[in-house]
């Protein structure tokens, strides 16, 4: 079978499962009796090992199955998770992320068969369970099975097999049915289990149904037939049929397709029908719980069976919410979604930014023409309006939220503890912030280095942590949340934070800056020469970090995507690293402005205000031009004269554009203002060494170049 | 017969030769995009002086440096025949030379070319690293990596 067409999928499928498979372990490390995370595991255990069989991928089938064998005898309870049994499945779990990345490069999965791994954790297994190498998977499933009917039979009182007798059925599909009933039909409700080590349940399952649709009609599956078309369930379905033949055929007909395990069914009343849905709702199995995710409460109330509905959503709770993460552990409510190239987003991008630089054409246009056309004029602000919404929904199909950067953390954290012999805790929070696609794909990598960072130097060791006082479990945090226009991810911890003043000598002995000079430094600029490339204050360096390779990329990284990273410290409390990024990056609002004869654009974002100064307001402080405003004492940049222009004479009064980057302000003085314009940022091109004042240049409607002032360079 | 013998074992690059005073230099045609009449050109403030700013070249902001400045000529006022040749080295990345003229579209043979040696290359600034031989006098052929490659700081 060729089936490298399938090969995208499988990656990008591989690539989830082996997440979940992450995140799951963490929590199952965290909570050894956690059922919920077993039993994710052992879903997305199974499937990659199913996906990788189907690819014909035999190494990586094969230890995955050992793995799932591990859990297998984790959930059937003859196994208890213990640190070196997690250990060595981290390991075999890098080992299969390692075959998936070879296969995403070279389409095949190498000749490395990792025995080692595999030779690990049979022995753990075979220590842990006291059974023999021969059969392991036999008493397993077994096991599996009384577990999985242990936990349906007890709170549920009927036969926890007959899954249909619990399906929610709504009034319409009953009547049908009832009707039937009364016609001289067979109403049959089915529960079919397929095989577990069935690699094409969906096809399976559709067999099934074609093979009763012969027969009659199908009345009502659970899951959904879209959610068994798309594989969207464990290991079986129920449904209700309405047949023209006996109950015997039906299930012949059934059992009759290969790799059904077990079919459980019976023929229903009148009366019997009336009774589904009522008896239980308490079933814990998986796809229930996604059923009712994506049917909101609303059909509840018209359902005879009110109670019982709002019993299934409660009851499952408190089993559910043993680990915190419970929501992220569910199935996720199936809204449709297709998977798109991203260079054909990109590419839908710049026709847009070609649209506005149109619409800003017609517009400046309009505003030359005649000023009595009022019908065009509407027509242009129209088209501004639909260019704009246009923008930003092409910007929203580029957002994606920061949680697939950060995902890999919680492991790293897992792993840096091992090393470095540190107790260490890493708590996320705002993972669903929303970001540009291409500056979350970036974003991973400084995040990584400041949490590192922050583990190696930021974090003291446990008896260090309780000799003065802190819990020994230090505390490594990611914030991420949208400030305005931008959004703000803060990355720091609990630890030692920068000693400034060390840092300081460590100035002076590189001789980066005299005793003197360094010692009239602020704190500010003294932490400032950590993003210095080649500053590394490591005692020693360590494969970790202390290379003095790290901020300095870290600042390059951030600032590349248009963003900036600065530090807060306080000495033995622990330094937050706070980085800032824009939400779009293409186009922007800006206000347009003359300096000297030309025209330069401003971000919006950066102005908080615009103010009106008499030029006698000017002050000088330590022979720096300050102004004061309401209170406050803000330096004022010249921008004509940064820009290059001869000193025109001073006017009365000056217009100073105030900017802001986080705490601190500048006002910014330019000869004459334009209006606030959408504009669509382009590269000056690499060639071209610009001193970070100008951060690109747009082109305006009349088709003239107007450069971009990067107010953050000016602060 | 001559011209045979040369086909088969010379191979011939094409060069748009344009002119810089009376010089002639030769660019490889493979990296020319456009030539172009000049337009306005925005003047990019706090850069390398051979830069006289970025062109909107439909839509797409396009540095543009001067060779003049560059070769360490005296500037002119731009002509009629002023272009700028736009080239395109790494094609993500534009860039256009502002020459005196254009001159004509060139076949130079292999064998018609002389690499630059010595003194001669020290004073070309590795800008130029053959010249050819030609019935039209003497074509200094750019290396464009280097002439748009190198940063200089400013």
């Amino acid at each position: 079978m060729d089936v490298s067409q399938y090969l995208g999928i499988f990656l990008d499928e591989a690539r989830e499962h082996i997440q979940v498979l992450s995140d799951q372990m963490m929590t199952l490390e965290q909570e050894p009796e956690n059922q919920d995370a077993i039993n994710e595991i052992f879903r997305a255990a199974h499937s990659l090992k199913g996906m990788a069989g189907t690819m014909g991928y035999k190494r990586l089938q094969h230890l995955t199955h050992d793995m799932e064998d591990c859990f297998s005898d984790v959930r059937a309870g003859s196994m208890t998770v213990t640190s070196e049994l997690m250990d060595v499945l981290f390991q075999a779990l890098d080992a299969i992320e390692g075959y998936v990345n070879l296969i995403q490069e070279t389409t095949d999965e190498g000749d490395n068969d990792n025995e080692n791994i595999i030779n690990e954790i049979n022995r753990i297994r075979n220590a842990a369970t006291g059974k023999g190498d021969a059969a392991p998977a036999a008493p397993a499933k077994s096991d599996k099975k009384a577990d999985e009917a242990s936990a349906e039979a007890a709170p549920a009182a009927s036969d926890g097999k007959a899954l249909y007798k619990q399906m929610k059925l709504d009034d319409s599909a009953k009547d049908v049915m009832k009707d039937a009933i009364a016609g001289g039909k067979h109403v049959l409700g089915f529960s079919v289990f397929i095989e577990e080590s069935c690699l094409l349940k969906a096809a399976r399952a559709f067999l099934v149904i074609k093979a009763l649709e012969d027969m009659g009609d199908i009345v009502a599956t659970d899951p959904t037939s879209q959610d068994i078309e798309d594989e969207k369930f464990d290991f079986s379905f129920s449904l209700f049929t309405i047949c023209d033949e006996e109950i015997d055929k039906a299930k012949e007909a059934m059992l009759a397709v290969s790799e059904i395990a077990e079919v459980v069914g019976e023929e229903f009343t009148e009366e019997g029908i009336d009774s589904v849905g009522q008896a239980g709702g308490e079933k814990a199995e998986a796809p229930a719980d996604a059923v009712e995710a994506a049917e909101p409460e609303a059909p509840a109330p018209k359902e005879e069976n009110t109670a019982p509905a709002v019993k299934a959503e409660t009851a499952p709770a408190p089993k559910k919410d043993q680990g915190a993460k419970a929501p992220a552990t569910k199935k996720p409510v199936i809204s449709k979604t297709i998977r798109v190239d991203i260079d054909k987003l990109d590419s839908l991008m710049n026709l847009v930014s070609e649209l506005i630089i149109a619409k800003n054409t017609i517009v400046s246009a309009a505003d030359n023409g005649d000023s009595s056309n009022q019908g065009l004029n509407e027509q242009v602000e129209y088209l501004e309006s639909v260019t704009t919404n246009l923008h930003e929904a092409v910007m929203k199909v580029r957002m994606v939220p920061i949680e697939s950067a950060v995902q890999k953390f919680p492991r790293m954290v897992r792993d840096l503890e091992k090393k470095l012999d540190k107790k260490m805790q890493l708590t996320i929070t705002g993972e669903e912030t929303e970001l540009d696609r291409t500056v979350v794909d970036e974003i991973g990598d400084p995040l990584m280095h400041l949490i590192r960072n922050s583990a190696d130097h930021g974090l003291e060791h446990p008896d260090e942590r309780a000799a003065s006082g802190k819990p020994e479990l230090g505390t490594i945090f990611l914030n991420a949340f949208q400030d305005g226009n931008s959004v703000v991810i803060e990355v720091g911890d609990d630890g030692k934070g920068i000693d400034v003043e060390a840092v300081r000598q460590k100035i002076v002995e590189r001789g980066l800056a005299s005793e003197d000079t360094a010692s009239q430094f602020t704190d500010k600029e003294v932490i400032d020469y950590l993003f210095d490339p080649g500053f590394s204050m490591a005692k020693k360096v360590t494969d970790i970090s202390g290379r003095g390779v790290g901020l300095d990329v870290v600042k390059s990284n951030i600032e590349s995507l248009g963003g900036d990273v600065s530090v807060k410290t306080k000495l033995g409390e622990g330094s937050t690293w706070i980085i800032r990024l824009p939400l779009t990056l293409a186009i922007i609002q800006a206000l347009m402005v003359i300096i000297g004869d030309e025209k330069y654009a401003i971000s919006l974002d950066s102005i908080t205000t615009i103010e009106n100064i008499p030029s006698t307001d000017v002050k000088l402080v330590q022979g720096k031009e300050v102004i004061q405003l309401r209170g406050t004492v803000i330096p004022i940049v010249r921008l004509s004269e940064l820009l290059g222009f001869e000193n025109a004479e001073q006017s009365d009064d000056m217009i100073v554009v105030i900017a802001k980057k986080g705490d601190s302000l500048a006002g910014l003085v330019v000869d004459e203002l334009i209006g606030q314009q959408e504009i669509v940022i382009k590269s000056l091109g690499k060639y071209i060494n610009t001193d970070r004042i100008i951060s690109g240049a747009t082109i305006l409607g009349d088709g003239e170049v107007a450069l971009i002032i990067d107010a953050n360079a000016l602060i | 017969m001559d011209e045979l013998e040369r086909y088969v074992e010379d191979k011939a690059t094409q060069y748009i030769v344009v002119n810089l005073g009376i010089e002639h230099y030769g660019i490889d045609i493979n990296y020319i995009d456009n030539i172009v009449r000049v337009p306005a050109i925005r003047r990019v403030p706090n850069v390398q002086d051979f830069f006289k700013g970025v062109i909107n070249l439909r839509g797409e902001i396009v540095p543009v440096m001067s060779l003049r400045t560059k070769f360490e000529m005296p500037e002119i006022d731009y002509t009629g025949n002023t272009r700028i040749i736009i080239v395109k080295v790494d094609p993500q990345a534009a860039i256009g030379i502002i020459v005196d003229e254009v001159e004509q579209v060139m076949d130079i043979y292999d064998s018609q070319v002389e690499k630059v040696t010595g003194e001669k290359k020290e004073e070309a600034n590795g800008y130029i690293t053959y010249v050819g031989k030609t019935d039209r006098g003497l074509v200094s052929i750019l290396n464009l990596a280097t002439v748009i490659g190198e940063k200089e700081q400013t």
